[in-house]
């Protein structure tokens, strides 16, 4: 079945993300100088504008920060209604890092501010890249 | 360089229909917005020597941004207009660029500067965003629309962690609604306004959408083009209607498009539309209290919310008992959205001039049913591009 919503473009600056993915490893840029975490990857740290950042492998815990159920969708996305819009915020201090995904495997109904969830993986071989989700820890 | 140092007002504005699925293109909507607004101040096209743009604001009707399509945009009214030399080239959202605007045309930049917008044939919501054939659409690296979210969504997700961390409900957004649509009904030019007021019941019980905001808390989606034309202080006397001085202003600005979300999401001190007002409110030298009338970008019913907070007119986590309290109401003390809003007057693409639309007409007495008696002082706020985002707010005063 062809995989029909968006997919991003890749870019270069950011392949080390994208191969992490493909290993099921969710990777985020970390300060060299203050430590802090930076999402979305930016390329000098948001905290103390240093440019050396390292690409660290994180738990992918998380939990639920905000989510919204959606009854109405774009492109095919509609055709997978009701479906959850979540922010994540992740497990790793101490800049705070909000993440924008799906939430999968869930009941809407159960979903509240704070519920456990981690990161999980799809690979679409035939688009070569995997993408990412948070699903019930 | 000795610049003058004159005032500048708000001397034309002007709004074409607004309603869905309009027949007239999207260039002939502005068209008719630029040429109407010029008429209202009773000045001609040849006065105006100075143009703002808005996204969208192109010949080829097609919603989008990029400094390449911004020059195009200039370049290609100037050449529309006849190909008279004009002076100024500017670019941005109503309340955030008409003090950059009123700030150049005091400076002795330019004397006459049209802002304009129009938008048809587009939807905003996702039916407006066709199902792919045989390929997914590739977007931007951390698009949102990776996720299937939207607009609404995102303000849904905004709604949702105030309404945690703040107690309100679903009933309190509600409000909202009901101030704004019973507005919206003493405005004939309004949307939906003939289909008469709400209760707090029907907004409840309207379709979902992105939850918590079902039908009735989110702004409609219809065509239409509007106009403000900004003029100097000797080109102001001989303009038709009293002029509308701009006496403060700021933008403010402070998140990438939706991609980086700080926690918390909702400081105590306010983010961009809070500096802005500040900034502006400082300028003007006057205080929120001295506000006859308030024009607020009313997007979804947590918008109206969250912009009397950071506005400053309340505090943090107060927004929804200061509708309760009426207020927002004509009658109360400070009336917002008289026209009926984002939410049920207008919302054709990117609406973020009506507000400042309708409070001039405030303070030129001519809201008829909707007016607020001695409007003298009034403010609008135009935001977006990542809830609160980006924020311009406009301070003004009629003689």
């Amino acid at each position: 079945m062809t995989y029909l919503k968006p997919l991003p473009v890749k870019t270069t600056l950011n392949a080390p993300f994208w191969k992490g993915l493909s290993e099921h490893r969710f990777c985020v840029p970390r300060c060299k100088n203050c430590g802090d975490f930076n999402w979305i990857p930016y390329p000098a740290c948001r905290t103390c504008l240093c440019e050396d950042q390292e690409w660290v492998t994180v738990s992918g815990d998380a939990t639920v920060w905000s989510y919204s159920v959606v009854h109405r969708g774009p492109g095919a996305f509609d055709r997978e209604t009701p479906y959850v819009v979540v922010l994540a915020k992740l497990a790793e201090h101490p800049r705070p890092c909000i993440v924008t995904s799906n939430l999968i495997d869930v009941a809407p109904a159960s979903i509240k501010i704070g519920t456990p969830i981690k990161v999980v993986y799809e690979d679409i071989p035939e688009e070569d890249i995997t993408l990412f989700r948070f699903a019930p820890a | 360089m000795p610049l003058l140092n004159r005032r500048a007002a708000i001397v034309g504005v002007y709004t074409t229909e607004q309603a869905r699925r309009m027949k007239k293109s999207s260039f002939s909507l502005q068209l008719e917005a630029l040429r109407g607004a010029v008429e209202d101040a009773g000045l001609t096209m040849s006065d105006v020597d100075g143009l703002c743009t808005m996204a969208g604001s192109d010949h080829l009707g097609v919603e989008g941004e990029g400094s390449a399509r911004v020059a195009m945009a200039h370049q290609f009214w100037a050449a529309q207009l006849g190909g008279r030399p004009l002076s100024l080239v500017l670019h941005g959202a109503a309340s955030a660029v008409l003090p950059k605007a009123a700030a150049a045309v005091s400076a002795g930049l330019a004397d006459v500067v049209v802002m304009f917008y129009g938008k048809s044939g587009v939807q905003t919501g996702p039916a407006g965003t066709p199902m792919p054939i045989d390929r997914a659409p590739r977007v931007y690296e951390w698009s949102f629309a990776q996720s299937g979210a939207y607009m609404s969504t995102w303000y849904a997700l905004w709604a949702q962690r105030y309404m945690h961390e703040f107690g309100v409900k679903r009933e309190d957004l509600a409000e909202v609604a009901v101030f704004t649509r019973h507005h919206a009904t003493l405005n004939p030019g309004s949307v939906m306004g003939s289909k008469g007021d709400i209760t707090v019941d029907d907004v409840m019980s309207a379709r979902p959408i992105c939850e918590p905001l079902h039908l009735l808390d989110c702004s409609i989606d219809n065509d239409g083009g509007y106009a403000i034309v900004v003029a100097s202080e000797e080109e102001a006397r001989n303009c038709r209607h009293k002029p509308v001085w701009i006496i403060g202003g700021a933008e403010g600005y402070y998140t990438d498009f939706y991609a980086t979300i700080d926690d918390p999401w909702f400081p105590k001190d306010g983010k961009a539309v809070r500096a802005a007002a500040d900034k502006a409110f400082g300028l003007a030298g006057v205080s929120r209290d001295d506000i006859d009338v308030a024009g607020l970008y009313d997007c979804f019913t947590i918008t109206t919310i969250r912009d009397l907070e950071e506005m400053g007119f309340c505090e943090l986590g107060e927004g929804a008992a200061f509708v309760k309290e009426g207020h927002c109401r004509l009658g109360g003390k400070l009336p917002t959205n008289t026209d009926g809003g984002l939410l049920s007057n207008s919302h054709a693409g990117n609406p973020d001039g009506m507000p400042t639309i309708e409070v001039v007409r405030q303070l030129r007495g001519q809201c008829g049913a909707r007016q607020v008696p001695d409007a003298k002082l009034g403010v609008s706020l135009s935001q977006g591009w990542a809830v609160h985002g980006v924020a311009g707010v406009l301070v003004m005063a009629a003689d």
